[in-house]
């Protein structure tokens, strides 16, 4: 289920709302560091009250060619999230991190060769990307293309009247989503115009990433992919879209994060770090596996 | 020319036409007699030999039947020229084949290979009560199949000393004077002079100088005589309209096209609009063609600019098995500014043609032309032909051309042949062709959204349009070009 419903009336969402999960979420990043253990990720649920975490999505030896060529890239990935986790991906360029996660929202670019994904218990594989998308899956895309001659409010209009009907709820009109849809270009620190601009025409690095983020604050996400929203952004910038992820998604959600830097980790604190090698997840630890990355580099951790 | 006096075609016809009547009778028993027709031949006219029998045939059938409907008053003075004028050229010249270099992409068989019936004018009264044109806010003309219905027109609220209405109705001898200048003196094709011959009359739309008309003025072209789609037979109009807006002049003209419950009807519009636009004055020209599905529309407008003065056209074209559009503007003066956002969709087996032609002959003119189409049917085409030529003269000039093409469907056609020739030195030209399927990676983002492939590839499709459908002047024309657009893409759609 989506989180941000759109029963949530515009009031709450802008004061108490956000005030709960700014509080909520602090909780939630202690909790999630303080219980990195790569063979007992049910720990962090005990904290939480007691309930076994509910498994999300499970990648078995998946393998994937690019559809054209055939060329091979994913070659047996293994990942299992549960709700409320986060985990990092980390690797050199080229890895396949970027294909890992159009793999798992349906890019057609790709072609899945082996293995299986399985997201609530459906088999992910077997679904739209669109059907995916409203399950709850998000992709923020690492360079997100422009859609020249489509208004960037109209795209996020379309898209959440999708949601809605999903849910069966009634469509929002140009009007009511406005009023839906403008408290949240705080969350992202995003100027209005923007809203009115061709959806990422012209936009900066930096505006694509406010962008990408704003969507999922308008969409909700039960698991959000985020590939390389640190990347391009100035100091402040990458500070106010961390704060605004922490702020979207509530200790129940799930991320799946793609960085090359540290840095990030600061303000989304991972459950688990997992280095990518040749399209295979070959090391998985904790926060430390990262901070030895940045001090030393990738042979430090062959 | 082989003669100087004015004459018919039929006199010629009788002359050099096989036919199984016995010549030389100058008129055939059944045919009533002109009178406003006179023909003396000093010799026979050499040029006769590059008549076209079928072209001489339906010129014949055109002029009879304007000479059965007029009155027995001879028609005003410029109508008379055009009409001769229009004659003399038809003489020779042939039907066009795909070996002539402007009908290389365009097939016009369906046209020559079905019976041409002219319509008489009394037709017109049954209609006169139906309300077939909907509501329009503007002052507004109403011609219905090449006629002027009165009773569905309203032209009040002009400013004084504005003239819109037929030639024959035109008593200012002022104006009279100035449109018989500018009447036909352009020469087009084949179907240019055939609207000559055949046009009952001239709508005229005369702005003084300088009058700002505030409203634009809404010319509502409906095609109601029609064919079944098997027999093989065309039902033609020939509208024609001069519009001379005088040194300062401006006004904006919303000419529209329509006709056809159904899409399988069956006519011909063969329209021509003539268009003199005074030093500094400004035409804002809206075109939308949305006729039947089974229809032939063969349209001209010619443009002709004077110094510092405006054209802007927009244009989007949805209807007729056969629809071209020839567009010339000639630049007469310095300084001038031509602006062409034109949109054409192919939904279904029919063929959607444009052919621009602007001269630039002097100075600092900046012209601005984006030309967009879309093919969305496997036995669709389209077919572009925009030349702009900068001649020695025209320097700095700034012209610049675009056109992206759209092909939805496997077999869908494209012909695009834009083409600039530059003879000045000091200019800028910039111009740019593209043909493309919708782009994958767009669409995919719609869809990492939660949005269907349908609606995606709807929303980009209605998104390529809006970039000329943005540029009509006004708000309620817009709107209802979206909403023809959105029915179109999805006749799901209320
Ligand atoms: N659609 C495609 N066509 C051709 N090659 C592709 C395509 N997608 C991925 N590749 C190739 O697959 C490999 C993995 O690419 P991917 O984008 O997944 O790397 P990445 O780990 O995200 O790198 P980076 O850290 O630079 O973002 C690269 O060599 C890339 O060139
Ligand atoms: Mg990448």
């Amino acid at each position: 289920m989506a989180l941000f419903t759109p029963t949530f009336s515009l009031k709450s969402l802008t004061s108490t709302t956000s005030q709960r999960r700014r509080f909520g979420h602090s909780n939630w990043s202690f909790t999630a560091r303080a219980t990195v253990a790569v063979d007992a990720p049910s720990s962090s649920a005990s904290d939480r009250g007691g309930a076994a975490p509910k498994l999300l999505l499970e990648v078995k030896d998946l393998s994937a060619v690019i559809a054209d060529s055939k060329q091979p890239i994913l070659k047996g990935v293994n990942l299992t999230v549960h709700e409320g986790e986060v985990h990092t991906v980390m690797g050199k360029n080229g890895s396949g991190k970027s294909t890992f996660a159009k793999v798992l929202v349906g890019h057609p670019d790709y072609e899945i060769t082996g293995g299986s994904i399985t997201y609530k218990g459906q088999d992910l594989v077997q679904m739209e990307p669109e059907e995916r998308a409203t399950a709850g899956l998000f992709m923020s895309f690492q360079s997100p293309v422009a859609i020249p001659g489509v208004s960037n409010i109209d795209f996020l209009n379309m898209a959440y009247n999708a949601r809605r009907r999903k849910l069966g709820l009634p469509e929002l009109g140009p009007i009511e989503f406005y009023g839906y849809v403008a408290p949240k270009l705080e969350l992202v620190n995003m100027k209005i115009d923007l809203l009115n601009r061709n959806v990422n025409e012209g936009f900066s690095g930096g505006e694509r990433k406010r962008n990408e983020i704003l969507q999922l604050a308008v969409l909700g996400a039960d698991l959000a992919i985020l590939d390389e929203i640190d990347s391009g952004l100035d100091v402040d910038a990458l500070r106010d879209v961390a704060k605004a992820v922490n702020r979207i998604l509530t200790p129940k959600n799930s991320i799946l994060m793609i960085t090359h830097y540290l840095r990030l980790l600061e303000f989304i604190k991972p459950t688990y770090i997992h280095i990518m090698e040749n399209g295979r997840i070959v090391k998985t630890g904790d926060i430390s596996l990262a901070e030895t990355l940045e001090r030393e580099g990738y042979k430090a951790i062959a | 020319m082989a003669t100087t006096n004015s004459m018919s075609i039929s006199t010629l016809n009788s002359y050099y036409l096989p036919k199984s009547r016995t010549p030389p009778p100058r008129r055939s028993a059944y045919k009533p007699p002109r009178t406003t027709t006179t023909t003396v031949f000093a010799q026979p006219p050499t040029l006769a030999i590059l008549s076209d029998p079928h072209v001489l045939r339906l010129a014949e059938t055109l002029e009879d039947s304007i000479a059965a409907s007029s009155s027995a008053a001879s028609p005003p003075l410029p109508l008379q020229k055009l009409r001769d004028i229009s004659s003399q050229s038809l003489l020779s010249t042939p039907w066009p084949s795909r070996k002539d270099e402007l009908f290389r992409f365009t097939d016009t068989s369906f046209i020559k290979n079905s019976e041409i019936q002219p319509i008489p004018p009394s037709e017109m009264q049954s209609i006169a009560s139906l309300s077939i044109l909907g509501d329009t806010v503007f002052p507004n003309l109403a011609i219905v199949d090449g006629y002027l219905v009165d009773s569905l027109s309203n032209s009040s609220g002009l400013p004084n000393g504005v003239f819109v209405g037929p030639l024959s109705r035109l008593n200012s001898e002022d104006i009279m004077k100035r449109v018989s200048k500018y009447v036909s003196s352009f020469q087009g094709d084949l179907f240019w002079s055939l609207n000559g011959v055949g046009a009952p009359d001239v709508i005229v739309v005369y702005v003084p100088e300088g009058c700002k008309v505030e409203n634009p003025l809404h010319l509502r072209l409906f095609s109601f005589n029609g064919s079944d789609k098997d027999s093989k037979t065309l039902p033609i109009s020939n509208p024609r309209v001069l519009v001379l807006v005088e040194k300062g002049g401006e006004i904006g003209i919303v000419e529209e096209y329509s006709g056809g419950e159904g899409n399988d009807k069956c006519y011909w519009t063969n329209s021509v609009m003539e268009i003199v636009i005074g030093d500094g004055a400004k035409v804002s020209h809206s075109y939308v063609q949305s006729q039947s599905l089974g229809a032939a529309h063969v349209k001209w407008t010619s443009v002709r600019q004077e110094s510092t003065s405006v054209y802007e056209l927009i244009e989007v074209s949805t209807g007729g098995k056969l629809s071209r559009h020839n567009v010339h503007v000639q630049q007469v003066g310095p300084d001038t500014v031509t602006e062409l956002s034109t949109f054409h969709l192919s939904i279904g087996d029919q063929l959607q043609d444009l052919h621009s032609k602007l001269v630039l002959d002097h100075p600092r003119g900046v012209s601005r032309q984006l030309h967009k189409c879309i093919v969305a049917h496997s036995l669709g085409q389209a077919v572009f032909d925009g030349n702009v030529q900068v001649n020695r003269d025209a320097q700095q000039t700034d012209a610049g051309q675009l056109t992206r093409s759209l092909l939805l469907e496997p077999r869908a056609t494209v012909n695009v042949k834009p083409n600039l020739q530059i003879i000045a030195d000091d200019v800028k030209c910039s111009h740019g062709a593209a043909i493309s399927d919708l782009e994958e990676n767009q669409l995919f983002y719609f869809q990492a959204r939660g949005i269907d492939l349908q609606s995606a590839r709807r929303a980009l499709i209605f998104s390529f349009a809006a970039e000329v459908v943005q540029c009509f002047p006004d708000a309620s024309v817009q709107k209802k070009v979206e909403s023809l657009i959105r029915k179109l893409l999805d006749p799901a759609l209320p």
